[in-house]
């Protein structure tokens, strides 16, 4: 999300017609901004064997962008929940000088860890905010934090000495965006981050552990439709084919209704998600878009109020922070499977 | 139209085009009220639900379930009459008749009232890019709308936006009126001032705030959607399109008057500046409605009193015909531009704002070079 494009929109637009256009150019600046967050993942290149030295220098080819690691990160900035909950995870979080852009609270095993890590910004931060804690590595969740006018161009920040690194479920280049993601995506993820932050045996350790995990996860065979609703209200922006929310509903044993979008996630008309007729709403819990409000739109839209799903409350719910690729993916598996198991089904 | 003659007449008279002589009288309104009504039918039977899915609702089942609702309401009057079996499930029934039906609908009404507060606000202004927008509307309802829907005020979001669009429109007749008469200019240059302040706004607040995914909520409103429309929205559009749409059409002559210029204005016996003080504020109130049940969808209003002007040709281009007609090309127009919005990309739904603009770009373009050749400003 870029900060100055949005500002500078509506003052570069055209002095006649001005309203209206500028609104869009923002919108539209702002939409391309987070698109970074949809559509995850991408293949991860192999980095080199681990020697006597830990394995550096590391060097990955990062949604197109090679980033070297000479030593071990010492001072790690964070961009969204996915990425700081992965350093947490790995065990980093005495490197952690910063995280930024959280989109909730830490999940329990995760909290006291995050507890003392500093929050340099709420909202998307500026590359002052971010270079101001002189960081050795930035980790971003989206491709769209390293722009010039966001927190930097990735060459740029390289020139600085500081290396950048992007979750790889979110790179949108061809070749490197994963399609579909898969958790062998997310795990192979886990263990890239591994190599570069110099936590190999924990990340093989947490790979191993939510393997485990998800291995004890019985999917549904009751062969269920379900309606991943993420966002909006006028048009709900759900789960698509290709992303995160595809991989859980897949490994829950949902069939997604709107499977046939090629993006992790998109808006779709009230229309199309009624005539599948959804067995089940999986609604996303988020501070800004909670699950009781997406409960109070569906209910109060005449359209979606007529579905089944809905007159009887089949609703499970997931937390925002765990629908982008991370290591909260497997709880978000767990947590629905079971949930599942105790709404009342058809 | 005897005391007044308009300006296109005139210049056209001047470059020698002669008007055609009317003679055949093509029954318009018919001709009009075909076209609405098979659009109409069109739009209720196309759909994602139409083409996909385990049942697909065919035209077929939509007609039989439209006679199934009308039996049923005769018979409840205790007429005779059988009433028919509903082809459709609860789920795909409200598909159709809570879905489909009102959207199109709204579609209608929201064009149609754009296109003639584009007609009112052009002639009143006597700015050729003037458009319902101009005094700051759509940005002030997207800034109340914002507003509710980041800040979490507890107002319904409707309301918010009409209060926003109310008062950027308060903001911009208190700025134009400071000092100094309501001038076209004025009105302009004020409706300029007060949108961009209320977009600067609306871009704070989202910046500010901006987290997840939260902006969705917002796009419709930024770029126009009939997503939601419920029949209460239609309603709220309805209302406000009869009252004070129909309270517009009746200044075709005055606004003839207008584009002569104030003072020629005021000698055919005008109050300038208390008339444009009402236009305005008449054109400001529904089209803050109307963003309040769509969200602010541009180009419509620009564009249309362009097209409808150019298709009527200089011999009738009075502003109450150029209105009227302007009315019913709109609202065939957005219905058309929303039918297309919510099925030609399916699954997804774009924002119909998108493609009014995709549309409407190209066309004023072409009316800029076709204005060029004639040799008109």
């Amino acid at each position: 999300m870029s900060a100055p494009s949005l500002l500078r929109a509506p003052a570069g637009a055209h002095p006649l017609r001005p309203r209206a256009a500028s609104l869009v150019v923002a919108a539209a600046l702002l939409l391309a901004g987070c698109a970074g967050g949809g559509d995850a993942a991408g293949p991860t290149e192999a980095a080199p064997s681990p020697g006597a030295d830990g394995g550096y220098p590391v060097t990955v080819d990062n949604c197109g962008t090679e980033v070297t690691l000479e030593a071990p990160p010492e001072r790690i900035v964070t961009v969204k929940s996915s990425t700081t909950e992965l350093v947490l995870a790995l065990g980093a979080a005495d490197r952690l000088v910063g995280a930024a852009f959280l989109d909730g609270p830490f999940p329990p095993d995760l909290a006291e860890a995050g507890a003392d890590v500093p929050i340099l910004s709420e909202r998307a931060p500026s590359a002052e905010v971010v270079l101001a804690a002189e960081p050795d590595l930035v980790f971003a969740g989206w491709e769209s934090h390293f722009a010039a006018d966001t927190i930097g161009d990735r060459a740029e920040l390289a020139d600085l000495g500081v290396a950048t690194y992007v979750a790889p479920a979110a790179c949108q280049g061809d070749g490197y965006r994963p399609d579909p993601l898969t958790f062998d995506d997310v795990f192979a993820h886990v263990l890239e981050a591994g190599e570069l932050l110099g936590a190999r045996e924990e990340a093989a350790a947490l790979v191993e552990e939510q393997r485990a995990a998800l291995a004890e996860v019985e999917p549904s065979t009751a062969g269920l439709t379900a309606l991943w609703y993420s966002s909006g209200s006028d048009t709900p922006f759900v789960g698509g084919g290709s992303g995160a929310p595809q991989m859980i509903m897949d490994a829950v044993g949902l069939e997604n209704i709107a499977a046939d979008i090629d993006a992790g996630w998109g808006s779709i008309g009230w229309e199309t998600v009624a005539a599948a007729e959804p067995d089940v709403v999986v609604l996303v819990d988020s501070a800004w878009n909670t699950a009781e409000h997406k409960i109070e739109v569906l209910e109060s839209n005449p359209v979606t109020a007529a579905l089944p799903a809905v007159a009887e409350g089949r609703y499970l719910v997931v937390e925002f922070a765990a629908t982008e690729a991370g290591v909260r993916n497997v709880d978000a598996v767990a947590s629905l499977a079971q949930q599942l198991a105790e709404v009342p089904l058809p | 139209m005897t005391t007044v003659r308009v300006p296109p007449a005139a210049s056209a008279a001047r470059t020698g085009v002669v008007a055609r002589p009317r003679g055949s009288r093509v029954p318009w309104l018919l001709v009009g009220l075909a076209v609405l009504v098979v659009s109409l039918l069109l739009a209720l039977v196309v759909g994602p639900a139409s083409v996909a899915g385990p049942a697909p609702i065919t035209p077929g089942d939509v007609l039989a379930s439209a006679w199934h609702h009308v039996s049923a309401w005769l018979a409840e009057r205790g007429l005779p009459v059988a009433v028919a079996e509903n082809p459709l499930s609860r789920v795909r029934d409200a598909i159709i008749w809570e879905g489909r039906a009102p959207r199109a609908v709204a579609a209608v009404l929201v064009g149609a009232g754009l296109a003639l507060c584009g007609v009112v606000l052009q002639a009143a202004t006597r700015n050729p890019l003037a458009d319902p927008y101009l005094l700051g509307i759509s940005s002030g309802a997207a800034l109340g709308a914002v507003a509710v829907l980041v800040l979490g005020v507890a107002v319904p979001l409707p309301v918010a936006a009409f209060a926003g669009a109310v008062l950027a429109l308060l903001a911009t007749l208190g700025l134009a009126g400071i000092g100094g008469r309501l001038t076209a200019t004025r009105a302009v240059l004020a409706g300029v001032a007060v949108g961009q302040a209320a977009a600067a706004g609306v871009s704070f607040v989202i910046f500010s705030t901006a987290q997840g995914d939260s902006y969705r909520d917002i796009l419709g409103w930024l770029m126009g959607t009939f997503g939601a429309v419920s029949w209460s929205s239609v309603l709220i559009a309805a209302v406000a399109v009869v009252v004070l749409g129909g309270a517009l059409l009746g200044f075709g002559r005055t606004l003839d008057a207008f584009s002569f210029g104030d003072v020629a204005a005021t000698a055919l016996g005008v109050h300038v500046v208390r008339t444009r003080w009402l236009l305005l504020v008449l054109s400001a109130l529904l089209t803050g409605a109307l963003v309040s049940v769509s969200g602010a969808i541009g180009f419509v209003g620009l564009t249309v009193p362009h097209v409808v002007r150019l298709l009527l040709g200089p011999g009738r281009s009075g502003n109450a015909a150029v209105a009227r007609t302007s009315a019913a090309v709109g609202g065939v127009f957005l219905l058309w531009a929303d039918t297309v919005a919510r099925t030609a990309f399916a699954p997804l739904d774009v924002p119909v704002g998108v493609l009014t603009a995709l549309l409407g770009a190209p066309v004023f373009a072409i009316l800029l070079m076709r204005s060029r050749r004639r040799g008109e400003a």
